[in-house]
């Protein structure tokens, strides 16, 4: 039987599935906006069913849209990418109910892992490093948890994630206000209002692994990435693997992402987040994505794997086709993501006519974008134009090869964060690796820092 | 199962007095389907838009057989836009589904070609996970052309009826 998948999703993400698709001979079902029939998935899709209309809601976030497109083009299985409705167990529980694979983990690992507290508590159950922290219900007990905890203290929604619904805490006066708002916002935002408080870790990077798993019990990780270089909790620059820990910190990291993995029967591709301390060489379990990461590309460049074909792979049922000892890296790979937002006007959106696009083209250069000259950037969606990846022998040269590949990308008509990109990866601070997570927001982009 | 008309009216009596749009009952062979007020994305289905065509889609979209490397097949809305009368317009679909053109099968289809349509006229059921969702005209007139047949998939917008405006 052929392969059928269907593409909920839009963007740079959905070409890459289509081609791993196409490179699998899986045909190809793209459900898409009103906005995005002219998109370059669109064209690369085998066939294209418009969902609903421009806004998000209307298509690429409607389950019942998607499942019914889904379900009535003869599809076999559903890639949700990441974003949009990657980590819906209701989708998940839909695609099952209707024969469909949905090309995720399982729906009850889907909700163990949306709930944080849940997850945080898989996390110590396991003996996994956690930042001090926990819940409790009265005001009494609250206090007292922050106090043991110490300030600054980090007030974060249950079903948040990501960095949205969080909110930092410096002094016991502050706590009863930020608790109580964060609850009604997490109410409103997620539906559950649920918080709980975490110590807030000042100086860190944010390092994450890459797990895989199949339905034969097959579980493997591919390395790690770090992605200290973020603004208000979005990743700017990514790179694999890390060389801000050490064999021993790397090896409890990916040792801690595989535990929770067995305990889930994971399958699929997943995303183990920590926050290393570099004050005190402390590692704390953070989230797990449970789904495709935007800055997979940089795991692929150094490991010479295709995750995507791997995912699709684990989901449909077939092993995984690469062993533990044949995911070690080779090099270091570093991505940068290119936006359609200024970075001097506090990175505002400028969607618009991508009037100029002659990205550069070399060895150790790949870019994931479904920007084409010509292309009308709809103001629709997320700013996310293209994902510039340089892999060298080493940082430095990759670094080297990213600043000249910079350098050759022309872009013309809309105005990007390609600048600051530049600024970034030519600053003695990343050249250094010194970074934390807050680094970016203190220095270059200080003018529009929150 | 048979249900008469008292009972018909018994059930409507009920729903009228609950906050609904759509309401949609099953059992083996009984099928009941009711909405009320005006329909889900109505705006979209109602508007008129026979002065807007789209100028992206080149040819007629036949629900052509999938193929990996098939061009992008484009959006239905070509034939119904290109041959439009001036007294004509379109009426598109509110969202994707299937497209039912009667209440249940076997049943004749809620409107014919030729046959004049009030404005709250329901043409067709759209059915999206299990909810139908009737559409109306939008605007009295005379049903020209179905475009679409009974159990395809429609995608949102797509072109469903072309009308002609009532003289």
């Amino acid at each position: 039987m052929t392969q059928r998948v269907f593409v909920a999703n839009r963007g740079e993400i959905a070409v890459r599935i289509i081609a791993a698709c196409d490179r699998l001979g899986y045909e190809t079902v793209l459900g898409v906006s009103l906005a995005d029939r002219t998109s370059l998935a669109a064209r690369r899709a085998g066939r294209v069913v418009v969902l609903g209309g421009p806004q998000s809601r209307d298509s690429y976030l409607s389950v019942d849209a998607v499942l019914h497109a889904a379900v009535e083009t003869g599809c076999t299985a559903l890639h949700p990418g990441y974003g949009f409705l990657s980590e819906r167990s209701d989708l998940a529980r839909g695609c099952a109910d209707n024969d469909i694979v949905f090309v995720g983990p399982s729906p009850e690992a889907l909700d163990a892992l949306g709930d944080k507290l849940s997850a945080r508590a898989l996390a110590e159950k396991l003996d996994v490093p956690v930042s001090a922290g926990g819940t409790a219900e009265s005001w009494d007990d609250v206090s007292a948890l922050a106090e043991q905890i110490g300030y600054p203290v980090l007030v974060k929604a249950a079903y948040g994630g990501g960095g949205r619904g969080m909110k930092l805490v410096h002094t016991a006066a502050d706590l009863a206000e930020a608790w109580s708002v964060a609850s009604s916002e997490a109410a409103a935002a997620f539906g559950d209002g649920t918080v709980f408080l975490e110590r807030y870790v000042t100086s860190a990077k944010h390092i994450e692994v890459q797990i895989l798993g199949d339905r034969h019990g097959n579980r493997i990780h591919l390395g790690e990435r770090e992605c200290s270089v973020q603004y208000r909790y979005q990743k700017v620059v990514e790179e694999s693997p890390s060389t801000s820990i050490d064999a021993a910190t790397r090896e409890v990291m990916t040792t801690s992402a595989l535990k929770i993995a067995a305990e889930l029967d994971y399958v699929g591709l997943g995303t183990v987040e920590f926050l290393y301390d570099v004050h005190n060489g402390e590692v704390a379990f953070l989230e797990v994505n449970p789904r495709l990461q935007v800055e997979h590309p940089v795991t692929e460049q150094v490991t010479g794997v295709d995750l995507v074909r791997q995912q699709l792979l684990a989901a449909l049922g077939e092993p995984i086709e690469i062993t533990q000892a044949e995911a070690e890296p080779d090099g270091h790979a570093i991505e940068v993501r290119i936006t359609a937002q200024d970075p001097d006007r506090g990175l505002a959106p400028t969607p618009g006519r991508v009037a100029e696009w002659r990205p550069p083209v070399g060895g150790g250069i790949r870019l994931d974008s479904h920007i084409y000259q010509g292309y009308d950037f709809p103001p629709f969606y997320d700013a996310l134009m293209g994902k510039l990846v340089t892999w060298g022998a080493d940082r430095d040269a990759a670094i080297a090869r990213m600043t000249h590949a910079l350098d050759r990308f022309a872009i013309g008509g809309v105005t990007t964060s390609k600048p600051l990109l530049r600024r970034i990866v030519t600053d003695p601070a990343f050249a250094g690796n010194t970074v934390t997570t807050h680094w970016l927001g203190d220095s270059i982009l200080t003018g529009g820092a929150s | 199962m048979d249900v008469d008309l008292e009972e018909l009216a018994a059930i409507i009596e009920l729903l009228d007095k609950t906050e609904f749009t759509q309401f949609r009952f099953e059992k083996g062979e009984l099928r009941i389907a009711v909405s009320r007020g005006e329909p889900l994305a109505g705006e979209s289905a109602s508007a008129p838009n026979p002065a807007a065509p789209t100028p992206a889609a080149p040819a007629p979209a036949a629900t052509a057989p999938t193929t990996a490397v098939a061009p992008v097949p484009p959006p239905a809305q070509a034939p119904a836009a290109d041959d439009l009368a001036a007294d004509e317009f379109v009426v598109r679909s509110p969202m994707l589904g299937t497209f039912y053109s009667a209440p249940k099968p076997g049943e004749p289809s809620f409107v014919e070609e030729g046959q004049t349509v009030a404005a709250d006229a329901v043409l067709c059921i759209i059915e999206v996970m299990k909810l139908m969702n009737s559409v109306p005209a939008g605007e009295t007139g005379v049903v020209r052309r179905v475009l679409v047949r009974d159990g395809d998939l429609v995608e949102y917008d797509q072109p469903l009826f072309v009308l002609g405006r009532a003289s």
